[in-house]
C-alpha cells in the first residue's frame, strides 16, 4: 500500500469521514429505537449530524486552572484512538485495511484509549463532577475490560489466530454465537459498558453528577468526544458481530447483522435502570469475569483434548 | 380517642404551665405560656406522644401592644393544641429552641427568626432558610412598617460558595443541576462515593406570598395562593377557602364539597404520576419516566375538560366552587379511570418486581416508624413507614366523611414501600371518584359570600398529594386577612431526608431527594431580582445589553 491510498484510506474510505458518517447513522439508529421505545418520537436521521456541526462551531470554554495541553489534546487522542482502531476492523463489512499477527490485542487496547482519555480529562478539571465522573469511568474500565477481552479472546482460541481477518474468516464458516453463547452475551453487555450506554451510564450520570468527565467540555472538545464515541460504536459492534454472528460474508448482510446488535442494545437500554457503580463493579467480577474465565478454560481444554 | 379527650389530655398535660387556657373552636385548644416555659411544655407534649408539631406561626402584634407572637401548633387528629407565647417587640426579642425534642422544629426555627427578628436560642442553625444571602440585616418581611425598599440588597456577610472545607470533598446539587426540577441547594460532603454528611438551603423560588395576601382583599388571595405550587394549587385554594369559610360561618352546599373532593383526587392522581416518573428518571429509568408522563396526560386531559385548565383549575371559589361537574361528565371520567387504573396497576406491578429498579430502590433509606414520627414527616412518606397520619381520615373536612378515603400504610419504609404507597393511593382515589361521581349529591354549587369577614382566627388542614398542608388564618374584621402561614408538607418532610442521606452512596441522593416528593414552590413562596444598583427590573433590551456586556468581560 502507497503512502498516498494509504492517507486515503485514515482520511475518507473506509475510515475517516465514511467512518465518522456511519457512526452518526449508527447512533441514530439507537436513539431512535431508544425513543420508540419509549413511546417517544425520537431524533430525524440526521439530528447527530446537526448536534456535531452545531457543537463544532460553538465556542471551546476552557476552565482556569487546567493543563491546556491535556485539555485540548485529550479530545484528538481519544478520537484518533478510536479511528486508528478501525483500520484493523471489518468496519462495513469491508476486510480490514491493515492486518498483523497480534492486531486485535491493540486494537482492543486502542478501543480503550477513549475512556482513558476521558479519565485523564476528569482528572485534569478542576470540577467537582468532573473528578467524581473520571472515578467512576476509570473504575467501570477496570470492571468491564477484562470480562470483554476474554469474549473477544474465545473467538481468537478456537480460531487459533491473533489475526482479527484470520477470526472473522474462520467465524464465516462458524457461528460462533452458537458455540460460545455466553461469550457473546458478555461482548453484548461489555460493548454498552465501553460506550457507557444505560444500564452502564453511571459515569455520567446526569441526575448526580451532571456530565460526568465531560462537564467542563464545550464545543469542539465535546464535539470530538463525540464523535469518538460513535466511531469506536461501528468498530466495536463490527468487531463483536464479525466474531459471533457468521464473520463478515457480504457486506449488505454484515450491516443487517450490526443492526440487529443495536437493536438488541436499544431494546436492553429501554428496559433497565442505571446501576450504581458499586453495583456494576460487582456484577462484572462476580459474574462477568467468572463467566468468561470458565468459557475460556472450557475452550482450551476442549482444543487440547480434541487435537 | 376523640378529639374532646384529645383536647382533654393536652389541658392536662399543659395545666402545669398555663396562664391562660381557651378553647376558641370545638377542635381546638389555645394554652397561653411563658417563654421560658416552652421547651418544657413543647417536650411535655411529645413526651406524652400528643401528636407532632405541624407548624410555628409567628406574626407581629403591633406598635400598640409592643408584641410579637408566636404559635407553637400541634396537631393530634381532629384536635389542635396551640402554645401561645408573646414577647416583647423591640430589644432583640429572644426565644428558646425546641429542636433538640423535635428536630422538624430547627426548620421552622429559622422561618421564624429571619421573617419576624426573633433570636431562636440553641437552635442547631440560625441561618437564613428562605430569605436571600444579600438580605440586610435587621429587616423582617413581616414585621409592621417593613417596606419593599427596607430589602435593598447589600454584601452578603458569607458566600455559600461551596468548596474543599478541610479534607472533606464537598459535592453541590443546586440551585441548578439537571437532579433538580426546581431550584435547592443540597451539599453533600462524600466520601469516595459515601455520603458522610448533608447540608441544604432553600429559599430560590421564595416570592412572599404570605406578606402580600394581607395586602390583597379575601377573593384576591383565592388567586394569589393557588399560584403557590403548580402541582397541587387545589390544595391551596380549598385549603384557603375552608379556612374562610370556617370564619365568616359560612355552610358550603355538599355538592360544592364533592366537586371539591373531587378534583383534588384528580390532582393526586397528577402529582403522583409526576413524582413517579420524577424519581423513575432520577434512577436512570427514562422508560418508565416516559411512559407515566404519557399516561398524566389523561388526567390532565379530563382536568381541562372539567375547569378548563391543566394546571391551575380555579374551582374553588370563596362558598363553593365555580362549575358544576355533572352527569355530563360521567361517561368521559369513568373512561379516562378505566384507563388509568388498568395503568397504575401496570406501575405497581413494575415497581415491585423489575429487578434493575428494585436494586436502586429495595432497602434505601429506610425510615423506622420511630425515625418518621421523630423527624416529624407527613404524608406518603410518613405513610410508607407505618405511620397512620391522613388529614382526609384525621379529621375530615370537606365531603371526605361523605364520600371517605381508606388509608395506605406500608411498614418497610424504603423507598419501594413508598412507590407501592402512592400507587396504591391512586387505587383508591381513583375508587372514591367513582364513588363521587356516581353519587354526586345535588343542590347548588356555590352560596353568598361577604365581602367583610368577621374578626377571629381559625387553623385549616388539608391533605395535599404530598401530606398536610396547613394553613392558619386571621381575619380583623376587614377585607383582607392580618396573618396568613402556610406550612407545606415538604418542609416537614426535609428533616428525613438531611438525616437519612448520611451513609447512602452518591448515586442514591438524588433518590432520596426526590423520594420524599419535595415541592420547592409550596416550601418558598419570594424572588424580588434585584441589581446592586438599586433598579430592580430590566428591560428586554437592558437584559440583552447585560448580558453582552458580562459575555464580553469573561474574554
Amino acid at each position: 500500500m502507497t503512502p498516498i491510498t494509504a492517507l486515503l484510506s485514515i482520511m475518507f474510505f473506509p475510515a475517516g469521514i465514511t467512518l465518522i458518517l456511519s457512526g452518526m447513522l449508527y447512533e441514530w439508529a439507537d436513539r431512535k429505537l431508544v425513543a420508540r421505545f419509549q413511546h417517544r418520537i425520537g431524533p430525524r436521521w440526521f439530528q447527530p449530524l446537526a448536534d456535531t456541526l452545531k457543537l463544532l462551531t460553538k465556542e471551546e470554554i476552557k476552565p482556569h486552572g487546567i493543563n491546556s495541553v491535556l485539555f485540548y489534546g485529550l479530545p484528538i487522542v481519544a478520537l484518533t484512538g478510536a479511528l486508528t482502531a478501525a483500520l484493523y476492523s471489518p468496519i462495513l463489512g469491508l476486510v480490514p485495511v491493515y492486518s498483523f499477527p497480534g492486531d486485535l490485542i491493540v486494537t482492543l487496547y486502542l478501543l480503550s484509549l477513549l475512556t482513558m482519555c476521558m479519565g485523564l480529562a476528569g482528572w485534569n478539571g478542576s470540577n467537582r463532577f468532573s473528578l467524581i465522573g473520571a472515578t467512576r469511568a476509570l473504575t467501570q474500565l477496570f470492571a468491564y475490560e477484562a470480562p470483554f477481552l476474554l469474549a473477544l479472546l474465545g473467538p481468537a482460541i478456537v480460531a487459533g489466530t491473533w489475526v482479527i481477518k484470520d477470526i472473522s474468516d474462520y467465524a464465516e464458516n462458524h457461528w460462533l454465537i452458537f458455540t460460545q453463547p455466553v461469550g457473546f452475551f458478555i461482548a453484548l453487555i461489555g460493548l454498552m459498558g465501553k460506550l457507557e450506554l444505560p444500564p452502564f451510564d453511571a459515569p455520567e450520570a446526569e441526575t448526580e453528577i451532571v456530565a460526568g468527565a465531560l462537564t467542563e467540555y464545550s464545543g469542539r472538545g465535546l464535539a470530538l468526544f463525540h464523535i469518538g464515541r460513535s466511531v469506536e460504536l461501528v468498530v466495536a459492534v463490527s468487531l463483536v458481530t464479525a466474531f459471533y454472528l457468521g464473520g463478515i460474508g457480504n457486506p449488505l448482510l454484515f450491516l443487517g447483522k450490526t443492526l440487529i446488535m443495536v437493536l438488541l442494545m436499544a431494546t436492553l437500554q429501554a428496559m433497565l435502570t442505571r446501576l450504581r457503580i458499586d453495583q456494576t463493579v460487582g456484577m462484572w467480577w462476580r459474574f462477568g469475569a467468572l463467566l468468561a474465565l470458565c468459557q475460556i478454560l472450557i475452550l482450551v481444554l476442549l482444543k487440547g483434548w480434541l487435537a | 380517642m376523640t378529639t374532646e379527650t384529645y383536647l382533654q389530655r393536652a389541658g392536662e398535660i399543659l395545666a402545669p404551665f398555663a396562664k391562660a387556657t381557651n378553647n376558641p373552636e370545638t377542635n381546638r385548644l389555645d394554652v397561653q405560656i411563658a417563654v421560658g416555659d416552652l421547651p418544657t411544655a413543647a417536650s411535655a407534649l411529645t413526651d406524652a406522644s400528643w401528636g407532632y408539631l405541624a407548624a410555628i406561626t409567628g406574626m407581629d402584634l403591633g406598635v400598640e401592644t409592643n408584641e410579637l407572637e408566636a404559635l407553637y401548633q400541634f396537631c393530634e387528629g381532629a384536635a389542635v393544641t396551640t402554645l401561645r407565647v408573646h414577647i416583647p417587640r423591640e430589644d432583640c426579642p429572644e426565644i428558646p429552641s425546641v429542636s433538640d425534642k423535635i428536630p422538624v422544629a430547627s426548620f421552622f426555627e429559622r422561618e421564624l427568626s429571619e421573617m419576624l427578628g426573633v433570636t431562636v436560642v440553641n437552635t442547631p442553625d440560625p441561618s437564613h432558610l428562605f430569605l436571600p444571602d444579600d438580605w440586610p440585616a435587621n429587616v423582617y418581611p413581616l414585621r409592621e412598617g417593613f417596606t419593599p425598599e427596607q430589602a435593598a440588597s447589600v454584601e452578603p456577610a458569607k458566600t455559600l460558595e461551596p468548596g474543599k472545607v478541610g479534607n472533606k470533598f464537598i459535592v453541590p446539587i443546586g440551585p441548578q443541576h439537571p437532579a433538580l426540577k426546581e431550584p435547592g441547594h443540597f451539599e453533600f460532603t462524600i466520601d469516595g462515593e459515601i455520603i458522610t454528611g448533608a447540608r441544604m438551603r432553600l429559599g430560590y423560588v421564595h416570592r412572599g406570598i404570605e406578606k402580600a395576601t394581607e395586602q390583597r382583599n379575601w377573593i384576591q388571595n383565592l388567586y394569589l395562593l393557588e399560584r403557590i405550587c403548580g402541582i397541587c394549587s387545589h390544595t391551596h385554594t380549598s385549603a384557603y377557602s375552608q379556612g374562610v369559610e370556617k370564619l365568616a360561618q359560612v355552610e358550603v352546599p355538599q355538592r360544592a364539597l364533592a366537586i371539591r373532593e373531587l378534583v383534588a383526587g384528580l390532582e393526586r392522581i397528577h402529582s403522583h404520576l409526576l413524582w413517579l416518573g420524577v424519581v423513575a428518571h432520577e434512577a436512570g429509568f427514562d422508560t418508565l419516566f416516559m411512559y407515566s408522563w404519557r399516561d398524566r396526560e389523561t388526567v390532565m386531559n379530563l382536568l381541562e375538560e372539567l375547569t378548563g385548565n391543566r394546571v391551575n383549575y380555579s374551582i374553588c371559589s370563596l362558598g363553593g366552587v365555580k362549575h358544576d361537574i355533572g352527569a355530563e361528565h360521567s361517561a368521559s371520567i369513568h373512561k379516562a379511570l378505566d384507563y388509568l387504573e388498568e395503568r397504575i396497576r401496570y406501575y405497581l406491578d413494575v415497581v415491585t418486581t423489575d429487578t434493575t429498579f428494585l436494586q436502586r430502590t429495595r432497602g434505601v433509606g429506610t425510615m423506622t416508624l420511630d425515625e418518621a414520627k421523630r423527624f416529624g414527616t407527613l404524608g406518603p412518606t410518613a405513610r410508607a413507614s407505618g405511620v397512620t397520619r391522613d388529614v382526609r381520615l384525621d379529621a375530615p373536612y370537606g365531603a371526605y366523611k361523605r364520600f371517605p378515603v381508606s388509608i395506605i400504610t406500608d411498614d418497610r419504609g424504603d423507598l419501594e414501600a413508598r412507590f407501592v404507597v402512592r400507587m396504591k393511593e391512586l387505587l383508591v382515589t381513583c375508587f372514591t371518584i367513582r364513588t363521587i361521581v356516581d353519587n354526586m349529591p345535588s343542590g347548588e354549587i356555590a352560596t353568598k359570600f361577604p365581602r367583610k369577614i368577621p374578626a377571629g382566627e381559625t387553623v385549616s388542614r388539608v391533605e395535599a398529594p404530598r401530606g398536610e398542608a396547613f394553613y392558619y388564618i386571621k381575619s380583623a374584621g376587614g377585607e383582607s386577612p392580618v396573618r396568613l402561614h402556610i406550612r407545606t408538607p415538604s418542609l416537614c418532610n426535609w428533616t428525613s431526608v438531611i438525616n437519612k442521606a448520611v451513609g447512602h452512596q452518591l448515586a442514591d441522593a438524588p433518590m432520596l431527594i426526590a423520594g420524599m416528593d419535595p415541592c420547592f414552590s409550596c416550601n418558598d413562596r419570594m424572588v424580588t431580582v434585584r441589581r446592586k444598583d438599586g433598579s430592580n427590573t430590566l428591560t428586554w433590551s437592558e437584559l440583552r445589553e447585560y448580558g453582552i456586556k458580562k459575555y464580553g468581560q469573561r474574554k
